[in-house]
């Protein structure tokens, strides 16, 4: 299949501070890339640079066979973007924002009418459509955002944090108007997240950044199934949570675990559960949870960084 | 050139002045959304000359002081450029607002040229400057002011109104784009205003002295209000008209082609 989006070797600095790290990705048309990685990875240093919006330090990028620095204007014409915040004037109504953006692609007054119609129609937003976004919900905003961004038919589209700060219930109706336009339209979707759920339900191809490098690049199942063992989640009393922990440590690899909790990939899997459970029984040591999950893709995250994304995820909500 | 390059740059000029149309509307639309900033900017000059003309009617009896009927003739100009000052550095807080909030990416990462995204909110609030030109002119004519230029006067006075805020909005635009930060743009507005008062705005400056006197004497705006005041006071010259508005012409596009380069700096530097 055609690529789409490649970057070469792509470094991007503020002062001292690397933001992008030498990345190289390759996306092939028609597919949806998930960009996963926590807050201050570089997911949006990398997605204004991909976009025109910022120019890289080093390295090259090209979109859509353009050269993102030197043929920035063709580039321009060939995607659509909903960046982070969804930054729409909330003095403006939605039937007013989408004839802007449709003058600012050169689109004309009458098409642009037909269209902005059946996008917003789309989208579920046609009732609210002569409203000042001032009045809108933020699934709302978002959703009008995406609208906006489809306006000129993009063939590639990018998304910065498309669900952050939703409410599942607009979440899911995000991620079912990106599939839906992925699939019926076949438009390319570069997607940026913090959410270990998204990625593994939109993408069909996910790298997972931090600090500013991609650790692992690759397809979610395949990425899973590079981590042979599931893990084995211990809750115990904070007393015994050392001694958990070198009992744990016999049977597989230590992995990453939130505060108060050991763990480790557990050799064997399941059929090894009883073992795990006598041993600790053994040293006196009382479970208070367990459970046994097949690799997750922050798993996938944890072994590559040695953190976990999830516990960051709930942080920030 | 062949066919095909000529139906390309026309598309490309047809586009340039819907781009900036469009902008110039969404940034009237928008300060008229907002008339509560909108009316003290009208408001608050009015009332200033106002209480000036009550309060240095005498002033007129000085020797030296031009030759007019009431205060209010000669402070016409002034009470324009006030207002003028505070609707212009509006584009800049907005700008620094579309940039903050990102709306400013939207326009950037779409084919929209640089020029318009720039000129596109200036030129709606140098319209809304003319708009309220007319109001302020029609409020003193009222009042008992004179404009000895007549229309013609008039016109220059509004054209002026118009340039000018293209000159200060492009400037706090520069700002904007430099700082990204609607506070620090807004913090320059008292600079304008002192400005003005450093002028010739409210005082002849054959009347000044010392210091102040080539201070007021340096200010741009003096060079600007002179000619206008003129024009308000004395009658038409085609010498103040074309003085006047080729200043403020001259300033606008300086002013331009900086915030243009200053945009394309900022998002070309690595």
């Amino acid at each position: 299949m055609k690529t789409v989006i490649e970057t070469r070797d792509l470094v991007r600095k503020f002062g001292e501070i690397v933001a992008v790290d030498g990345i190289d990705l390759s996306v092939s048309e028609g597919e949806v890339f998930g960009f996963l990685g926590p807050n201050g990875a570089g997911k949006s240093t990398a997605i204004r640079m991909l976009t025109t919006l910022l120019h890289p330090t080093s390295g090259e990028i090209y979109v859509s066979g353009f050269n993102v620095v030197t043929e920035a204007a063709d580039v321009r014409k060939v995607i659509g973007v909903a960046l982070q915040d969804a930054a729409i004037d909330p003095l403006m109504t939605a039937n007013e924002l989408i004839r802007l953006q449709a003058v600012l692609h050169g689109i004309s007054r009458s098409e642009a009418k037909k269209k902005g119609g059946e996008l917003l129609e789309r989208v579920g937003l046609s009732g609210a459509a002569a409203r000042r976004v001032s009045t809108y919900s933020g699934g709302m905003r978002r959703r009008l955002d995406l609208a906006l961004s489809l306006i000129h038919e993009p063939r590639i589209l990018f998304l910065d944090e498309p669900t952050t700060g939703l409410d599942p219930t607009s979440r899911e109706a995000l991620w079912d108007e990106v599939k839906r336009l992925n699939t019926e339209l076949g438009t390319t979707v570069f997607l940026t997240t913090q959410y270990l759920e998204e990625a593994d339900q939109l993408a069909h191809k996910i790298a997972i950044i931090d600090a500013g490098r991609i650790v692992r690049q690759g397809i979610p199942k395949e990425l899973k199934e590079n981590i042979s063992s599931p893990t084995l989640r211990v809750d115990v009393e904070e007393l015994d949570l050392i001694r958990a922990q070198d009992v744990l440590d016999s049977f597989g690899d230590r992995r990453p675990a939130r505060e108060g909790r050991a763990a480790v990939g557990l050799d064997g899997g399941a059929t090894r559960l009883a073992e795990v459970i006598r041993a600790l029984d053994e040293a006196g040591i009382s479970v208070e949870h367990l459970e046994l999950d097949a690799p997750s893709l922050d798993d996938v995250f944890a072994d590559a960084t040695g953190r976990r994304l999830e516990g960051v995820e709930e942080g920030n909500e | 050139m062949n066919k095909v390059d000529t139906a390309a740059s026309s598309t490309v000029i047809k586009n340039f002045f819907s781009q900036t149309i469009v902008l110039a509307q969404r940034s009237l639309v928008s300060e008229l959304r907002q008339l509560a900033t909108v009316l003290p900017g009208l408001l608050f000059p009015l009332l200033l000359a106002f209480t000036y003309t009550e309060q240095f009617e005498r002033v007129l009896s000085l020797p030296g002081f031009p030759e007019v009927d009431s205060f209010l003739d000669f402070l016409l100009p002034a009470t324009v450029l006030q207002m003028v000052s505070f609707g212009a550095s509006n584009s800049g807080t907005e700008l620094a607002l579309d940039i903050e909030n990102g709306f400013m990416d939207r326009l950037l990462a779409s084919p929209v040229a640089r020029v318009p995204v720039l000129i596109g909110r200036v030129a709606g609030s140098a319209l809304l400057a003319g708009i309220k030109t007319v109001i302020i002119v029609l409020v003193f004519l009222i009042a008992g002011a004179q404009v000895s230029s007549g229309f013609a006067g008039f016109v220059v006075l509004t054209l002026s109104a118009c340039l000018l805020v293209v000159v200060i909005g492009g400037l706090s635009q520069i700002l904007a784009i430099r700082s990204g930060s609607q506070e620090v743009v807004g913090a320059t507005f008292p600079l304008i205003f002192v400005m003005i008062f450093m002028s010739s705005a409210f005082f002849p400056t054959e009347l000044m002295s010392g210091w102040f006197k080539r201070l007021a004497e340096f200010n741009p705006l003096t060079w600007v209000i002179d000619p206008l005041r003129r024009l308000m006071i004395v009658g038409w010259s085609w010498s103040d008209a074309v003085t006047a508005l080729g200043i403020l012409l001259l300033g606008a596009v300086l002013v331009t082609g900086g915030s243009v380069l200053t945009l394309n700096k900022k998002l070309g530097r690595p």
